[in-house]
């Protein structure tokens, strides 16, 4: 590992991006080995993004048929009406593989829960869109954190999405500026991030910090009282029901009728309720976005894909490189505000 | 249809109908323009026409998803047309244009006038004003956007009603004074400047062929000046020596005078010039036993082989750096022979060789550190980092805020946003301003001046003045600046006032600025067009704003942001905050210095 260096030709081929992370980390990515569970719209963007990037191998898992309404921000979808019905992944995977040879991509088309939990544990890190339901993220969670394997689950209804992970632990190191004062061993960022080292280096006038996170398991974070702890009056009073409405979602069962809206006095009461599960007000629960909701719940979109898909690769990129702290661990993407709060649940 | 029913369900009925309605402009079809125009087509957008005057190279494979090795040196605008062919799932209509945005033959004001919405994805800011003041001169909405490394923004543009892109200044290059870069470089970086702007311009580049450089304000010290020309005169000795035809230099001599004038001659007599050494570590010119090992090893016909050994991410020794320089040198004279000149280009190999090795063996003898071809490369090219995510995040959220136009509170719903990772969120967004009064772009009235040919030939410049005059109800004189700087008519200047038009230079795509001596009412600037069918010239119904209105009015808007700044919460620690100036960028974009804003 440590002899291994990139050849003159992935040099070149990642030039920009090398000048951003360094080669340390586009060795890191060369060696990873990831897998992608459902190939939605994050999914498709997740999986260009990472391509490009210069992975060792991805495999995406879906079993999934296409249908007409993939071809709405699937993009590695050939337009083409008569493939509606056939395996997704036998379509896309040339498209995918097109982006760069270098990357080893390989698909696995056998349902996710007919797969044993020994079948995970190839994989460096586990990337999972539009899960079915609480249930299935749950069983993914007990399996990645039985074999010490980062998970990150992710998705979209219409403007808005979230992404939560479990990365167990993850420690990062990077020289930073100084601040006013001196940092402190032991200094808690947020709610799971803590300052566990500190080096001042004379010669750049740096200090050399090293950050870890330690990650809830994510059946606590789906039932965490955290939020209003973390938020100041201010940002209180500005809450928006993006977060409250996605959790409402966990819950619901997928339409199969992607037609029908939800049940708009439902989905409020429950949205309502949710905010005494998270201990936050339920006037935060607005008619406007009950609403959109009602019509967005489950829908993908093309821009919201590509800002969800693209921060979630970024932080697997941030995770792998260890120099950076990873999002720690509900990521909440309102695109009607333009805000994408993170919380520590 | 099923194909339609999300887009329906996230952006309602009506306002798919508008967007499927919509032709809009995408000017750029690099980082940013390859994310952009797939969410665009994907979020249903009817008409795309994209711009760009770029061709596909192989670092842009790492990010522009829709370029393929095979696609290099072919052109973006059309290669990506064809690319996005394959996921066109809603019938958008493509038009694509190979050209710079900047022509006016090729893009007039009418082109213009067709779009809806204008999506910037540029990587230059001349390219970025000039959009800027097509879209102030047709009140077309723009979203400027922006990327660099980790870092983003984007920007909704509504003209005279909220900021426009000249409204905030932006970074300028760093620059460095002369006698840093010519007598006392104490960072690679001077060394840097001083290979590829001064040395590699005065031998092998056309803008400084055999003139005789102003120094006069670059030093006080008599001596360092009187070196310094002595120095630029002796380049053009040696240029002549470059390029030098019909007798056959031997390439050995050019490399040896060379050296031997800037790393022996030119540095002995800086050396001379005591005063600049009483606090500085005195330079150390190249040995002549350096020189002769190279010359020895030249002779022996060694070096291709050393050469070929070389990595350019690791720091090369003195000797290494020699032999680099060696063979770019001649390289670059054979060259000369059949061009004028050549020009610096990072992507030029023996361009690239000589300034990287004239650079660091600058270093050497100035007791500074030694740079790799791969980190000089980035300095002497002014290489932006730029990745996908960033590219595809900023896309994102260009055509979200977009999508806000189209609504009804369009102009309240749209915010700026940056990126700006940190452990309680991901992005900021601001609400937009009101333009700056002092902004040199909002504060003049703008409006098209229409004509055809003939007119253009019939009508004398005292008429035009007149007619201007009592359109837009001047009482004091005016004066009126053709183009970018050329005056035609003032109070104390009328030799033009018989002429025509035509003859004094009115034609398509040519600005008239039109100030008002008593400076009481603003600028006005005619934007002129020809072609339309009339016997007479047109004028734009405008009123020219009176400037102490106009100072009432911003002054208002301006106090409100100023003091509400973004309130931290309790848990942000600010270093992880991405503080960033960014320069010149080759592929994507400046980012503007962050500076306080109202926060969402
Ligand atoms: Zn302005």
């Amino acid at each position: 590992m440590e002899q291994e260096s990139l050849t003159a030709d992935e040099i070149a081929l990642y030039d920009r991006q090398i000048r951003l992370w360094g080669m340390g980390t586009q060795l890191r990515l060369r060696s990873a080995k990831v897998l992608v569970i459902n190939l939605s719209a994050v999914g498709t963007e997740v999986v260009k993004n990472l391509v490009l990037g210069g992975l060792n191998s991805l495999e995406i898992l879906d079993s999934s048929k296409v249908k007409e309404e993939d071809f709405s921000a699937q993009f590695f979808l050939p337009n083409d009406d008569s493939i509606v019905g056939d395996l997704k992944l036998l379509h896309a995977l040339p498209q995918i593989q097109e982006l760069n040879n270098r990357v080893t991509i390989t698909s696995n088309t056998r349902p996710l829960n007919e797969n044993e939990g020994s079948y995970f544990k190839k994989f460096d890190l586990v990337i999972a869109t539009e899960l079915s339901s609480k249930s299935e993220i749950l069983w993914l969670n007990g399996i990645t954190r039985e074999s010490n394997i980062p998970l990150y689950v992710s998705g979209l209804h219409g403007m808005f999405g979230y992404i939560i992970n479990d990365l167990i632990r993850h420690e990062s190191e990077a020289e930073r500026e100084i601040g006013n004062q001196p940092r402190v061993v032991g200094t808690s960022i947020s709610g799971n991030k803590t300052i566990i080292g500190v080096q001042y280096n004379k010669l750049t006038n740096k200090e050399l910090v090293k950050v870890e996170d330690v990650y809830s398991q994510l059946d606590n974070v789906l039932s965490s009282k955290k939020v209003s702890s973390q938020l100041n009056k201010r940002q209180m009073r500005r809450l928006s029901a993006s977060l409250p409405l996605i959790f409402t979602l966990f819950d619901w069962q997928r339409p199969t009728d992607i037609e029908a809206d939800l049940d708009n006095s439902k989905l409020k009461a429950a949205a309502i309720n949710m905010c005494q599960h998270l201990n936050i007000p339920s006037t935060v629960i607005t008619d406007e976005y009950v609403e959109l909701v009602c019509k967005q719940a489950f829908t993908e979109f093309s821009p919201t894909a590509a800002i969800l898909g693209g921060c979630l690769a970024q932080d697997v990129i941030q995770f792998l490189s260890k120099k950076e702290s990873p999002i720690n661990n509900c990521l909440i993407l309102d695109g009607i505000r333009s805000e994408m709060p993170i919380y520590s649940l | 249809m099923g194909r339609d029913t999300y887009l329906k369900k996230v952006l309602g009925e009506d306002r798919y109908q508008k967007v499927q309605g919509s032709t809009v402009l995408m000017v750029g079809a690099g980082g940013i323009g390859c994310e952009l125009l797939k969410n665009l087509m994907l979020s249903g957008y009817g008409t795309i026409h994209i711009v760009d005057l770029d061709t596909i190279t192989l670092s842009n494979l790492n990010r522009q998803f829709l370029f393929r090795k095979g696609d290099i040196d072919q052109s973006k605008s059309i290669t990506i047309k064809k690319a996005v062919e394959s996921f066109n799932f809603h019938g958008t209509k493509l038009i694509s244009h190979h050209g710079n945005i900047m022509d006016t033959d090729q893009f007039p004001i009418d082109w213009w006038d067709q779009f809806s919405y204008i999506f910037n994805a540029l990587d230059n800011l001349e390219a970025r004003r000039y959009v800027n003041k097509m879209a102030l001169f047709l009140k077309k909405p723009v979203m400027e956007s922006g990327t660099t490394g980790f870092d983003g923004y984007v920007q909704p543009i509504f003209p005279y009603k909220t900021e426009c892109f000249d409204c905030q200044p932006k970074a300028t290059p760093q620059t460095f004074p002369v006698c840093t870069i010519r007598s006392t470089p104490s960072k690679p970086i001077h060394c840097i400047t001083w290979a590829k702007e001064f040395l590699f311009q005065q031998l092998f580049d056309e803008s400084v062929e055999g003139d005789a450089e102003d120094l006069s304000n670059a030093t006080d010290n008599d001596k360092e000046l009187e070196n310094l020309l002595k120095e630029s005169n002796e380049l053009v000795e040696l240029r002549k020596l470059v390029v030098a035809t019909g007798e056959v230099i031997s390439q050995n001599t050019f490399f040896s005078e060379m050296v031997r004038k800037i790393f022996q001659i030119d540095i002995e007599r800086l050396l001379l010039i005591d005063t600049l050494w009483t606090n500085r570590l005195k330079p150390i010119p190249i040995s002549d036993a350096q020189i002769e090992e190279v010359a020895d090893l030249i002779r022996s016909g060694g070096i291709e082989q050393r050469l070929e050994s070389l990595i350019d991410t690791q720091v090369w020794s003195p000797l290494e750096n020699l032999l680099v320089l060696y063979k770019s040198a001649t390289n670059l004279q054979t060259r000369m022979k059949n061009n004028k000149f050549i020009a610096f280009d990072k992507d030029d190999e023996d361009t690239l060789d000589f300034v990287v090795t004239a650079a660091n063996l600058r270093s050497l003898i100035f007791q500074i550190d030694t740079l790799s071809k791969f980190d000089v490369k980035q300095i002497a090219g002014n290489i932006i980092p730029a990745i996908a995510t960033t590219n595809a995040i900023i896309s994102g959220f260009s055509n979200l805020e977009s999508l806000n136009f189209l609504a009804q509170n369009s102009r309240t719903d749209s915010s700026m946003v940056f990126i700006s990772i940190r452990p309680n969120k991901y992005v900021t967004s601001a609400t937009l301003e009101a333009p700056r009064k002092q902004c040199a772009s909002c504060s003049v009235a703008r409006g098209i001046l229409k004509s055809e040919e003939g007119t253009l030939d019939q009508v004398t410049l005292e008429q035009f003045i007149d007619k201007v005059k009592s359109k837009y109800s001047y009482s004091s004189d005016i004066s009126i600046i053709l183009g970018k700087s050329k005056l035609i008519y003032d109070f104390d200047f009328d030799d033009n006032l018989s002429k025509s038009l035509s003859e004094i230079g009115f034609k398509t795509g040519e600005l008239v600025l039109i100030q008002d001596e008593d400076d009481e009412v603003e600028n006005l600037e005619l934007y002129i067009e020809v072609g339309l069918k009339s016997n007479d010239i047109e004028l734009p119904e405008l009123e020219l704003r009176q400037k102490i209105l106009i100072e009432k009015e911003n002054g208002h808007e301006n106090g409100v942001g100023k003091d509400a700044e973004e309130e931290s919460g309790d848990v942000i620690e600010s270093d992880m905050a991405f503080e960033t100036i960014v320069i010149e960028d080759e592929v994507e974009e400046e980012v503007p210095a962050p500076k306080k804003r109202r926060i969402n």
